[in-house]
């Protein structure tokens, strides 16, 4: 087994620091899509913020400073698809596609106009490695779970905040009702565009903080199109996790593992190519065993118009 | 003028009025960005119009990037008549790729013979990569947004894995083996550099879109089910086999688009191989309001475009990825009904018909 796994708390390390990113984009698409937007821009959402986090690494030298760069880019380019989808009443998978392009496309303008070439930025001081006192020096789980980066950690404390916002608060209580029964919402004299406004909103901060510990904590440096599909497998974990945060961080922990055992497993017992499908293959089959009806908010998808 | 082709024209007229505002803002956006960057917006654009179309090389460049995408429009199209987003073409047009990469090695030794084999080849398998979707949205109600998505990765991960392994060859890029050059798609010639009758192809695909759509009985269902579904379902059209077959038929367009970038580009398939064909098919299609017309000028553009880039990195320092930006930003304004109705008031939005909407409930 070890061949194939690798040691096991290496393992469970590269688990953890592989499906970080997936988990902040997967409950940043549940925000947005629990408030009836589409999100299927989280990928450019992430690949934004990872470039935008380096630029301010690059330019000041403080983490600090990246995080807030990555924050703020996260946060234009989710509002950018909410005054497309809500003000404007555009399509909302066609503003997601375009926001990919738009960070894509972006990203590759801005790498020539900053750093003067293409490809892979200069390196910048990343997140190092905080290992928590006591807890890090548990035998074999310690070291994986509690000596990572920070973020890490916050994506630890992300999980119950988000099922806390969701489920235990006035303001989820009113988002998710924004996405099941618009008409009621706005009955209730709450603005359906503001919440929508909020949830795709939120979608970017969370996404922005998955792109940076990409581009700065697993690396030190923004190389192009570095997501290459992240914010599709977070997209898969929101809809396998049936956008609830408990069940998208756990489809985020399954599909990283599939990820880390990609890195880990020699060629010859399974071609990494087929370890990389496993996100998609068991979306499509969740999709098709759940029936794929009466899961997904309700009114998802849909502009709203006041009658 | 007869009253039918004064129809048409305004009828082609609104159907042009979000596009054409789309592009045009992008465009103004994109002279800001080209200022930001310390250049003349004009100085900039004029280069950019002089590599689309400023020579006959630039104008075969500008042709061969419009071939792949006049497919992977034509994919987007022909489904979304039915009603359906296929976001599938990008792994639809791998999938043709492929098949198009180990066909035309096999039979490379039948020549000129085996492109059309080939390309009916890329036909059947993108005929069957494109009905997955379709079927598991038809027997299942699983949502084709998300499966075409998921299926784009499949896609690319599984003929990855093909041309790594089963079909890889010696060489330094790692890929599948080259295609005899008489087995490939010959260039036009004419000056026109590298274009090669792939784009011809295309046209001719356009056209059979056009007639399967509009002049078939089966064409006419695929709208039905498109345009009320209800309705059509209460005439006894079958909506499952409808949705089967348009987004199958999308994928067999794209799996062409595929096996002509292989045959009349590459001559073998690359890892990585070119991206982003199948995603900009996207904006190509709603661009060309998902007619097969449209397709074709929307696909020139994009080309025109991508084309005219390098022209524009060359004679001034603007990077040549504006033009991603621009295309981004049209594919961003052109379903943003609201918005024109706000520039130009109702009429302008009533006149440019009807709206997109689409729920993914």
């Amino acid at each position: 087994m070890d061949e194939i796994f690798g040691a096991p708390g290496q393992l469970l390390a590269s688990t953890i620091r592989n499906a970080t990113p997936l988990v902040f984009a997967a409950l940043g698409g549940m925000f947005s899509e629990r408030s009836g937007v589409v999100n299927i821009g989280l990928e450019g959402l992430m690949l934004i913020s990872a470039f935008a986090g380096v630029v301010g690494a690059f330019l000041s030298g403080s983490a600090v400073v990246a995080l807030a760069f990555a924050l703020a880019a996260g946060l234009v380019f989710a509002l950018i698809h909410a005054l497309m989808c809500v003000t404007f009443e555009a399509d909302q998978i066609i503003s997601g596609t375009a926001i990919n392009l738009l960070a894509l496309g972006g990203t590759g303008f801005l790498m020539v106009s900053v750093f003067g070439a293409g490809g892979t930025s200069p390196r910048v001081e990343g997140f190092g490695e905080v290992p928590i006192p006591l807890l890090s020096s548990i035998p074999v789980v310690g070291p994986a779970l509690f000596s990572q980066s920070v973020l890490v950690y916050l994506m630890y404390v992300m999980v119950p905040a988000t099922f806390f916002v969701l489920f235990r608060t006035p303001f989820g209580l009113r988002l998710r009702a924004t996405g099941e029964s618009p008409e009621a919402v706005d009955t209730a004299g709450i603005s359906v565009g503001r919440m929508r406004y909020y949830g795709v909103a939120l979608s970017g901060l969370l996404a922005s903080l998955g792109g940076i510990y990409l581009s700065m904590g697993i690396l030190s440096a923004f190389t192009e199109n570095m997501t290459n599909g992240r914010g599709f497998i977070a997209l898969a974990a929101l809809i396998f996790g049936r956008w609830n945060p408990i069940g998208a961080a756990g489809a985020a922990l399954l599909f990283g593992f599939a990820l880390a055992v990609t890195f880990s497993a020699p060629q010859e017992a399974i071609p990494n190519e087929f370890l990389q499908m496993i996100p998609y293959v068991l979306t499509i089959v969740a999709l098709a065993a759940f029936g794929g009806r009466a899961i997904a908010p309700a009114a998802i998808g849909k502009p709203y118009r006041k009658e | 003028m007869s009253s039918r082709l004064r129809r048409a024209l305004v009828d082609a007229g609104g159907a042009l009025v979000f596009p054409l505002i789309a592009i045009v803002l992008s465009f103004v956006l994109g002279a800001f960005i080209v200022l930001a960057t310390g250049n003349n917006p004009l100085t900039a654009y004029a280069a950019l119009v002089r590599g689309a179309v400023g020579s006959p090389t630039a104008i075969g460049r500008t042709l061969l990037g419009a071939t792949p995408l006049i497919f992977t429009g034509l994919a987007v199209a022909v489904a979304f008549r039915a009603g359906l987003f296929n976001i599938g073409g990008e792994g639809q047009l791998y999938i043709g790729a492929i098949t198009a990469a180990w066909l035309g090695v096999t039979l490379g030794f039948l020549g000129a013979l085996s492109i059309p084999i080939v390309l009916l080849a890329c036909v059947v398998t993108g005929f069957l990569w494109g009905a997955i979707p379709g079927i598991l949205k038809a027997r299942f109600g699983a949502h084709e947004v998300i499966t075409t998505i998921m299926l784009n990765y499949i896609g690319i991960y599984l003929t990855t894995y093909l041309a790594l392994k089963p079909l890889r060859t010696e060489g330094l890029v790692p890929g599948t083996d080259a295609i005899d050059f008489a087995a490939r798609i010959p260039f036009i010639g004419l000056g026109l550099g590298r274009a090669n009758y792939g784009f011809l192809l295309a046209l001719v695909a356009a056209v059979v879109a056009y007639l399967l759509l509009w002049r078939t009985r089966r064409g006419f269902q695929i709208r039905a089910v498109g345009l009320s579904p209800g309705a059509a379902n209460y005439a006894g059209m079958g909506i499952g086999a409808n949705t089967v077959l348009a987004l199958a038929i999308g994928g067999a367009f794209a799996a062409i688009g595929g096996g002509v970038e292989v045959l009349g580009v590459y001559g073998k398939m690359t890892v990585p191989f070119v991206t982003g064909l199948g995603f900009n098919g996207i904006g190509v299609a709603l661009l060309g309001r998902n007619h097969p017309a449209g397709v074709v000028l929307g696909a020139l553009l994009f080309g025109g475009l991508a084309s005219g880039a390098q022209e524009m990195q060359f004679s001034t320092d603007v990077p040549l990825q504006l033009t991603s930006v621009l295309l981004a930003v049209i594919l961003l304004l052109v379903t943003a009904t609201k918005l024109v109705e706000l520039l130009f008031g109702k009429r302008a939005r009533a006149l440019a018909g009807a709206r997109l909407e689409k729920g993914l409930g």
